[in-house]
């Protein structure tokens, strides 16, 4: 398979099967196109296979998460669910940290209670 | 369908029966012949061989051995990720020869039948979708484009060199900022990748008359330290094909910068879009 990326130009229809990427074929030979049922049953394709497949792709969360593919949930540069989990973590951490630096009479300078103190709040 | 199946075929041991395994339907314009030559298709087969249906098609077909394609041998082969690999590219090394000499609507690998009868009787029932698929993949091809990014620490490593300077409110006030900072940095990429696979994405279905999103590769294919965020397909006119891979490398270059990798293969047989036409989609 003529892979381009971006050095060479579309060439003639020729690609060599030989050299194209095997995920790239599986994904396309397996369950595309129209399927028809022939005599000899492969449906066991979508379980035998399951094992080859999950090494291959990424296919949903949960099966992913299975097959210990779980970059997608873990990996807070790609993962929108794990940038809040991370915001969670450190809001919480943050939260922590003021009521300690609070308790400990280190108020920052400049801080007014903005956000839901009970006791506060009533500047005038 | 299944009515061969019932029958006490079993009985009589094979000797040297075949099934016919079916690769692609053809167009009636295309050459006599297989394209591929006699030499090609599963190990133990016969010669490759042009079956005629309905509708002026072709089924290009071979005889494959029985016992080596009954239930379970093929799950035991398919299983092992070397032999599963023979048999997907001597699959797509025939469908892809095949294509050379005209349009060609792919079957999915191990379509088999037990024998050409029962496989002309199978392909004619679907003869309306096949003419409607190869009508739509007639002057086309597939192309596949990957977009990937490398791993956040590569491209983008924290500020942690510099120290940054202590704001006037203390240490709590530079942790926060520290924090921040490092949680608008994440972000940033994370919106910088998906932005790019959707960008990438929408330029090159701009020169197709219909795409596909699959799901990304995992890192087993792409390398622990990749991750894919564009996995996609799109049947392209072979005359805009040059102007796609010249789009293409345009945004690879813009792309480069942010850590992302773009790859352009093709041209494919039309897998991902023949299956489409009976409206009943992926």
């Amino acid at each position: 398979m003529t892979a381009l990326e971006y050095t060479t130009a579309a060439e003639p229809y020729g690609p060599t099967p030989a050299t194209a990427n095997l995920a790239e074929i599986l994904e396309r030979i397996l369950d595309k196109g129209i399927v028809i049922a022939g005599d000899i049953k492969i449906d066991l394709l979508d379980i035998e296979l399951l094992t080859i497949r999950l090494r291959l792709f990424v296919s949903s969360v949960e099966t992913a998460k299975l097959a210990g593919i779980d970059w997608w949930e873990t990996d807070p540069a790609l993962s929108s669910r794990a940038a809040e989990h991370a915001l969670t973590r450190e809001n919480q951490q943050l939260r922590e940290r003021l009521a300690e630096l609070e308790t400990r009479g280190e108020r920052p300078p400049r801080r007014r209670s903005r956000t839901g103190d009970p006791e506060g709040g009533d500047a005038g | 369908m299944t009515a061969a199946q019932q029958l006490p075929a079993l009985a009589a041991p094979a000797t040297g029966t075949t099934v016919t395994c079916v690769f692609a339907i053809l167009g009636g314009d295309g050459p006599a012949a297989p394209a591929a030559g006699p030499e090609g298709g599963h190990e133990g087969g016969g010669a490759l061989r042009l079956l005629p249906l309905a509708a002026r098609l072709r089924a290009l077909v071979q005889d494959v051995p029985a016992a080596d394609f009954t239930e379970d041998a093929l799950r035991r082969r398919l299983a092992d990720p070397a032999r599963l690999e023979v048999c997907a590219r001597a699959h797509h090394a025939v469908v892809t020869a095949a294509a050379a000499g005209g349009p060609v609507v792919p079957l999915p690998l191990a379509t088999l039948f037990t024998d050409d009868r029962r496989a002309v009787a199978a392909l004619d029932a679907r003869r309306q979708q096949f003419l409607a698929a190869l009508e739509l993949v007639t002057g086309r091809a597939e192309w596949a484009l990957k977009v990937s990014a490398g791993r956040p620490e590569a491209s983008a490593a924290p500020a942690a060199g510099h120290p940054s300077p202590v704001p006037a409110g203390g240490q709590g006030a530079a942790y926060l900022a520290r924090v921040r900072g490092q949680e608008r940095d994440r972000t940033a990429r994370q919106e910088a990748a998906l932005r790019a696979a959707r960008h990438a994405h929408d330029t090159a279905a701009a020169f197709a008359v219909s795409s596909v999103r699959r799901r990304p590769h995992g890192t087993e294919v792409t390398g622990r330290d990749r991750h894919q965020v564009l996995n996609a397909a799109y049947l392209v006119d072979d005359a805009r094909a040059a102007e796609l891979a010249s789009a293409v490398r345009a945004l690879a270059g813009t792309y480069r910068d942010l850590g992302l990798h773009v790859e352009l293969s093709g041209p494919w047989v039309p897998y991902s879009f023949t299956g489409q036409t009976a409206g009943e989609g992926e």
